[in-house]
């Protein structure tokens, strides 16, 4: 059965005869959004931690080795590493300080050396291509470029980050197909095509013309060297070799008829001339060292950069020349499957064990440690949230104090006549602690639920007012360093996190609450029964 | 406990309270005596501010006397002594306070007022629900069961108070001048209900009034003068100007 003091509290907050008081209304409310806000800015917090730790991750793998002392020979590392449990992969890199040129622009980015044998499986650098893809745009044009990858990597091609691309102006290789005069229709409308199917950095500009003759033979010519011969499809794709496009057919079954024509133009990729410091040493010793020469192989941009923007992807071996450092390496970026990658405890005593087998020769780093600053840069932010927000809690709940403290005074002959019916003075109190805690309890709830949608509908939330604050040019410079839609923000049944932060403002706020019952009921507690009855 | 006093339900020895006012102190009860048989209804008259209501605080332990005791169903207290837990405990089922101004609590309906004594003792259930039903349609108000007290007339209100102080079945109902807000005709109405249901229901009945006509259809009736209480007649113009007052 319900205690009394509680069902009066309720009735009080939802009088009979009426669907709630004004008063309640208010309060709930007000609870509710403090909760709300609250718990969503939190949720948010740790969405951007758990998505710069992913970014983090992609860009840096789970733990990096680096040497502690001057090593002879590398080369056997990685297969140990390998050998352990949960090492999913080992990439060597090389890094180096470099001094780009074209034209005349300059650069010094961040330099990266990988071997591109080693592929993408620890960094993601086929992921970082297409997310720096660039498409040129024009009305009568698209931009058919196939996506670099990893593969198209060599000690004469680079890829650079957007922003040092930017900086240099250059570009990669680009083929546009051209659909004006009498060029067949694009691809998407479903017919027949012929598309580009590889475009390495050494293509030469050129204007490419493919006219079908009949189903299976097309006239190739090429505008500006005037070459001139015939491509039987079924042979397969058109392979020129290094140096040219290769094209191949794609699209729907129908068959090619005479005079379908396809028009491609390609655009060579740039050039740029790199310096390094070992140069400026042979110079010293008047050895003139031409600039190494390397062609731009794709633009890329690294979800993570560690404020490193602008950044070069080259080969180990580029690097090495450059450093004039014969088969040097700096150390290794590692990827971790199975728990270890999920548990930072767990990741943190497997970099032990590598070290071990690596007799202490290397260090291995994790990721957390090596960005630690960044994330109790986060964490602060986080605590000072918090700090900043339990002031404003504070302020909701003296606004329910004082209006509960109203209602004492306004009720104070039905307190009197509580006491006078066998109502003890504790349980007269209690009726306004208790007034407290429902509306705590109800705004806990309702601002859970506001919280819950706003998590569920935050892309057309955020959408809306980051258009309103930045309007709809300023939303893509917001997008990219506040990723609203890419955020990860758990609901509380996916995440334990996510559960222990609803859950801790919900009981913060219902604490808050009743707190802010306490001092009424403590006045409705302090009055003479006998006064209480006699006021008017 | 003295001897034959054993069907004394409610009993006052030696009450007395004073204020403090400003510098001085104004005496409302000197050595008060007051003894209610069980079942039986006993009115107070006494001119306005005399110490009524502050009598019944007294009986009620809602207040704290200087001197005297007071017993309930020969349970004695110390009146000058804090009302204990116990007490409050004991309250709810021994009285039932009707008042003046009604205090019905506007956030329930009638129904929910009356069982709201009901939940101050042994708690609402079915059978105090019915027991509600019983005694609204007693009092002649059964149709008002879902309302809310602010729309019922004055005479209705006082008869949900009345059913709200009879709920718990209590052996002493106080009533402090419970047709004081009435008019003459509603309040004979009252008034017959009231007495006519607290001697069926066999509950003890102090009534305060300042209306002779009421406080002659007691069992027996006192008057409060100078702080005492007596049996004997009021001089002829108190009680006029009594009357005038309560009209
Ligand atoms: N809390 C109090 N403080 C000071 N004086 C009081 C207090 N309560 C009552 N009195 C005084 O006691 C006297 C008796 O009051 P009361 O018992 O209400 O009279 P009645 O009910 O007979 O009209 C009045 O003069 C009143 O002013
Ligand atoms: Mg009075």
């Amino acid at each position: 059965m319900v205690p009394w003091p509680l069902y009066l509290a309720w009735k009080q907050l939802f009088p009979s005869g009426k669907k709630v008081s004004f008063f309640s209304l208010l309060s709930i409310v007000g609870v509710a959004l403090g909760v709300n806000v609250m718990i969503v800015v939190i949720a948010f917090m740790q969405g951007f931690q758990q998505k710069f730790r992913k970014d983090i991750i992609n860009a840096q793998g789970h733990a990096r080795v680096v040497p502690l002392k001057p090593y002879a020979d590398w080369s056997e590392i990685p297969a140990r590493l390998r050998h352990a449990e949960n090492v999913e992969g080992v990439t060597p890199y090389l890094q180096a300080q470099l001094l780009l040129q074209s034209g005349d622009y300059h650069a010094i980015p961040f330099c990266m050396g990988l071997q591109p044998e080693d592929g993408d499986e620890v960094l993601p650098v086929d992921d970082f291509l297409e997310e720096g893809m660039l498409r040129l745009q024009a009305h009568d044009a698209e931009d058919v470029t196939p996506l670099p990858t990893m593969e198209m990597l060599e000690d004469d091609v680079v890829f650079l980050s957007s922003q040092t691309a930017n900086r240099l102006g250059v570009r990669p290789a680009a083929v546009v197909q051209v659909y004006e005069g009498n060029a067949s229709l694009p691809e998407s409308t479903g017919k027949r095509s012929v598309k580009v199917a590889r475009l390495d950095p050494y293509v030469e500009s050129g204007e490419w013309e493919l006219l079908f003759e009949d189903q299976e033979s097309c006239l190739v010519r090429e505008a500006i060297s005037g070459d001139e011969f015939t491509w039987e499809t079924g042979e397969g794709p058109l392979d020129m070799g290094f140096g040219y496009p290769v094209f191949e057919l794609s699209g729907g079954g129908k068959p090619f008829v005479a005079g379908d024509r396809f028009l491609f133009q390609v655009f060579k990729a740039n050039k740029i001339e790199i310096f390094s410091p070992s140069m400026i040493e042979q110079a010293k010793a008047d050895e003139l060292i031409p600039p190494r020469e390397v062609r731009v192989g794709g633009i890329f941009e690294v979800p993570w950069q560690g404020f490193q923007m602008e950044a070069l992807i080259g080969t180990m071996r580029l690097m090495a020349d450059m450093r004039a450092q014969e088969s040097a390496c700096d150390g290794f970026y590692l990827k971790f499957s199975g728990p270890v990658a999920r548990d930072e405890a767990k990741l943190q005593a497997k970099c032990r064990e590598l070290e071990l087998v690596l007799e202490e020769d290397w260090a291995v780093v994790p990721w957390f440690v090596e960005n630690a600053w960044f994330f109790e840069l986060l964490k602060f932010e986080e605590y000072l949230m918090v700090l900043i927000m339990i002031p404003i809690g504070l302020v909701a709940a003296f606004a329910i104090a004082i209006a509960l403290m109203t209602t004492v005074l306004r009720k104070i002959r039905e307190i009197g006549l509580l006491v006078a019916m066998g109502g003890s003075r504790f349980s007269v109190g209690m009726v306004f602690c208790l007034q407290g805690f429902v509306i705590g309890s109800i705004g806990a709830i309702l601002g859970c639920g506001l919280a819950i949608l706003f998590i569920r509908y935050r892309e057309v939330i955020m959408t809306f007012i980051v258009e309103r604050i930045a309007g709809s040019d300023g939303q893509a410079g917001v997008a990219q360093f506040y990723d609203f839609h890419s955020l990860d923000v758990p609901f509380p049944w996916e995440s334990s996190e996510s559960l222990s932060t609803f859950l801790s403002f919900a009981l913060f706020s219902v604490l808050v609450s009743t707190v802010a019952g306490l001092l009424p009921a403590w006045r409705a507690t302090r009055l003479n029964p006998a006064d209480a009855l006699r006021s008017e | 406990m003295s001897e034959g006093n054993e069907n004394l339900v409610l009993e006052a020895k030696g009450l007395s309270k004073s204020f403090r006012l400003g510098d001085g102190s104004i005496r409302v009860l000197a050595d008060a005596d007051i003894r209610l048989e069980e079942a039986s209804s006993l009115s107070i008259q006494g001119s306005s501010g005399c110490g009524k209501t502050t009598l019944l605080n007294l009986l009620a332990r809602l207040e704290k006397a200087d001197e005297g005791k007071v017993s309930w169903d020969g349970y004695e207290m110390e009146a000058s002594s804090s009302p204990s837990s116990r007490e409050s405990v004991m309250r709810a089922d021994f009285l039932g306070v009707v008042y003046q101004a009604y205090y019905l609590i506007p956030e329930l309906n009638v129904l929910e007022n009356i069982l709201m004594a009901a939940r101050l003792s042994a708690g609402a259930n079915r059978e105090s629900m019915d027991r509600a039903r019983s005694l609204l349609s007693r009092m002649g108000v059964s149709d008002k069961e879902r309302q809310i007290p602010t729309k019922l007339s004055g005479g209705e209100r006082q008869r949900v108070a009345i059913a709200r102080a009879l709920i718990n079945n209590p052996r002493v109902l106080l009533a402090d001048e419970p047709t004081g807000n009435l008019d003459e005709r509603t309040g004979g109405q009252v008034m017959d209900l009231l007495l006519a249901t607290c001697n069926e229901e066999k509950t003890g009945l102090i009534l305060v009034t300042h209306n002779p006509s009421f406080a002659e259809a007691a069992d027996s009736r006192v008057f409060l003068k100078e702080g005492k209480l007596s049996s004997r007649w009021e001089p002829e113009a108190e009680e006029t100007k009594a009357n005038d007052e309560d009209n």
